[in-house]
């Protein structure tokens, strides 16, 4: 993942408020499927797994295949109930882990 | 006595504006019609196809630089010498096949050939022809070459540029001869009549849709980068965002220097050469990424370039004709496609044809289906390979004569820079 | 199984930042019951109740690379009964698997947005499970479209 995520969400809501999240990170997705000018297929390597917290707790996490396009963008809810931190993580086929984190305040 | 410096008046200016000049230099975006350009060729040499391409050589046929090479067409329509003994079962596979220039379903809806999956509308739905009482002799000639009824037909001469054989075109023929009863559609967009055309609603600056904005923090590196000469563009122009508010706006440019249209990309190759030393041949990434970044400081102005000066006014007349010069083994021109009174604004296959109005404010582009960024020049090689003719380096000057004529096409259109399409 | 077939061999290296060549669908490409299989997968066999997830995909994609999908799952949501998990495959594509979707009741709605590839003309399915064993279901076509001259 080339370079920091990039992320979308209000800084502050009100209690009760469901929110919407959007999330991408800069990846090609390689299917695994193509082949490269000298006929050698280009091996897969993708961002198999996504997952969000609030607070520690689980919110949402995705598990992706080749078919989610280049780049990959996720976009969820949250119901928030009072301030906190998410902590978003990102998996590679090739183990590498990124995360990035966002805080919320509740007015 | 005391000794010591007197400053008169005089001498007092005098220093006031030299420590005035210094910063003044810095401050003052240079004129644009004075700025050091370097010579020579302006892409990578030698000149080569983007691999994965289509890798034709069209020598055989005209190029937007050499407009009279292609066969003419014939004078009159041909006499067929014998019967056509055509297999409708093999015309039925030609009609559908991509590989031979499209080939008619691009253009024409045709009964059930190709299973009716998304034909184009450039051309009048040909399914109930075989009823419409015309002889072999007349529907030969029109797939050989239907510039002998038409001189301004759109058609590709099939037979004249050497697509089709004569034996192929005797079985497309045949099939013609049994289309007789309207095509029946898997589903409605299928139907080109009742296919809506598309909309773009995707926001060019929302960085979570466009992987082309991300381009613009390169740029921003590139701006304070030192070339080999020590100079960077910083060093001169400061704040970019500052100085270019507009600029782009007003391009591309006659440059009576280089006696030719010069276009951003251009430019950018041949003034970071000239000042910086740096070597950004055009669609290269560093270039890509300046000529994104200085319209993008411009967003939101309308574009509006100058086709009166001397030079300019030419310029204009030139790149208008070559919009209506046929190019190609396809034989098609600018118009064919872009204009709504020929091919604009309908389908070829599941393709919308846009016209030439509304195509520029958002280039470069970002493209879906290449996942780069391509700039004008880019998009004009493409379409020229795409009708079976050999593209120009990218700092051509009739692709110059062809931006300008199109950016006056697209004056008062708000920059919106970098797009995203397909 | 080997997923790329001749015509993928000579079209990707006319297309190769192409998800996949556009074309006929061939052997190549996964089959509506390969899709079948991940779906019984994923219900364990059960019947799935149409009608209450709404699928936005464009009815014609500009191609294949990066289609945009969103999926409303339009049932209530409290902390005994909310949309666990929601499954996406598509059944033409070289694999039927799209991804896997985990809510949690901290979602408050059941939406998820993303963009996806598609091989050709297809149908998207998506199936939805509640906490507590509901199984509902959708399909959507997308039209895959090709360029008019090849180009």
């Amino acid at each position: 993942m080339a370079d920091k995520p990039r992320l979308k969400l209000p800084k502050e809501a009100k209690k009760g408020d469901v929110i919407e999240i959007k999330t991408l990170v800069q990846h090609p997705m390689e299917t695994g499927l193509r082949k490269d000018a000298g006929g050698n297929v280009i091996p897969r390597k993708i961002v198999n797994k996504f997952s969000a917290t609030f607070n520690g707790a689980p919110l949402f996490s995705a598990e992706l295949e080749p078919a989610v396009a280049a780049n990959p963008y996720l976009q969820f809810t949250a119901k928030i109930d009072q301030g906190g931190t998410f902590r978003f993580t990102w998996v590679d086929d090739d183990g590498t882990v990124t995360t990035a984190e966002e805080t919320i305040t509740v007015t | 006595m005391q000794r010591g410096l007197f400053l008169g008046p005089a001498a007092i200016a005098l220093v006031a504006l030299a420590t005035l000049a210094l910063p003044r230099l810095a401050a003052t975006a240079p004129d644009p019609g004075a700025a050091p350009l370097a010579t020579g060729d302006a892409s990578a040499r030698p000149w080569k196809r983007y691999p994965g391409w289509p890798s034709r050589d069209s020598v055989k046929f005209n190029t937007l630089a050499n407009p009279n090479v292609s066969p003419p067409a014939p004078k009159e329509p041909r006499k067929l010498t014998k019967p056509l003994a055509g297999d409708p079962a093999i015309g039925a596979k030609l009609v559908a096949d991509r590989t031979r220039g499209g080939s008619c379903l691009a253009c024409h809806v045709m009964g059930q050939a190709g299973n009716a999956d998304m034909p184009g509308n450039v051309g009048p739905d040909l399914s109930e022809i075989g009823n419409a009482g015309l002889d072999d002799d007349t529907l030969f000639n029109f797939v050989n070459d239907a510039r002998v009824y038409n001189a301004e037909s759109v058609m590709p001469p099939w037979g004249t540029n050497g697509l089709f054989s004569d034996e192929e075109i005797g079985h497309i023929v045949a099939f013609l001869k049994t289309l007789k009863s309207p095509a029946v559609f898997p589903t409605s967009v299928d139907d080109p009549s009742k296919r809506p055309p598309p909309v773009e609603h995707r926001d060019n600056l929302d960085e979570m849709v466009n992987p082309g904005l991300w381009t613009v923090e390169k740029a921003q590196q590139l701006w304070d980068a030192r070339g080999p000469t020590g100079s960077s563009c910083a060093g001169c122009h400061g704040q970019a965002a500052e100085r270019f508010k507009t600029w782009a706006a007003g391009m591309p440019k006659w440059e009576p220097r280089l006696d030719k249209v010069l276009g951003i990309e251009e430019f950018v190759y041949r003034h970071a050469k000239a000042t910086t030393g740096f070597d950004w041949l055009m669609q290269s990434s560093e270039n890509t990424a300046m000529a994104v970044y200085l319209r993008f400081l411009a967003n939101g102005q309308a574009m509006h370039v100058d086709v009166t000066s001397p030079g300019a006014k030419e310029a204009f007349e030139r790149g208008r004709a070559l919009t209506a010069t046929k190019v190609g083994q396809l034989n098609f021109s600018c118009l064919d496609c872009h204009d709504p009174k020929r091919g604009g604004l309908k389908w070829i296959r599941g393709q919308w044809l846009g016209e030439q109005r509304g195509q520029l404010d958002h280039f470069p582009t970002w493209r879906t289906s290449q996942q780069a960024i391509w700039d004008i020049r880019k998009r004009f090689e493409w379409c020229n390979v795409a009708v079976w003719a050999n593209e120009l380096p990218p700092e051509a000057k009739e692709y110059g004569d062809l931006e300008l004529y199109l950016a006056s096409v697209n004056a008062g259109l708000k920059l919106n820079v970098p797009g995203i399409r397909h | 199984m080997n997923r790329i077939s001749r015509r993928d061999a000579v079209l990707m290296g006319a297309s190769a930042t192409l998800y996949l060549s556009v074309a006929d669908v061939g052997a190549a490409l996964a089959t509506p019951p390969e899709a079948e299989a991940e779906i019984a997968k994923f219900t364990g066999g059960k019947p799935a109740q149409d009608g209450k997830i709404a699928i936005d995909l464009p009815e014609i994609a500009e191609n294949g690379n990066t289609i945009p999908l969103a999926i409303t799952v339009n049932v209530p949501i409290s902390q005994d009964s909310y949309v666990s998990d929601i499954l996406v495959v598509a059944d033409g594509n070289p694999n039927p698997g799209i991804a896997k979707f985990h809510l949690t009741p901290l979602s408050g709605r059941a939406e998820v947005g993303t963009r996806i590839r598609l091989a050709t003309t297809e149908n998207v399915i998506v199936v939805a499970k509640t906490s507590d064993g509901k199984l509902y279901t959708d399909r959507k076509q997308v039209k895959v479209t090709i360029g008019g001259c090849g180009g």
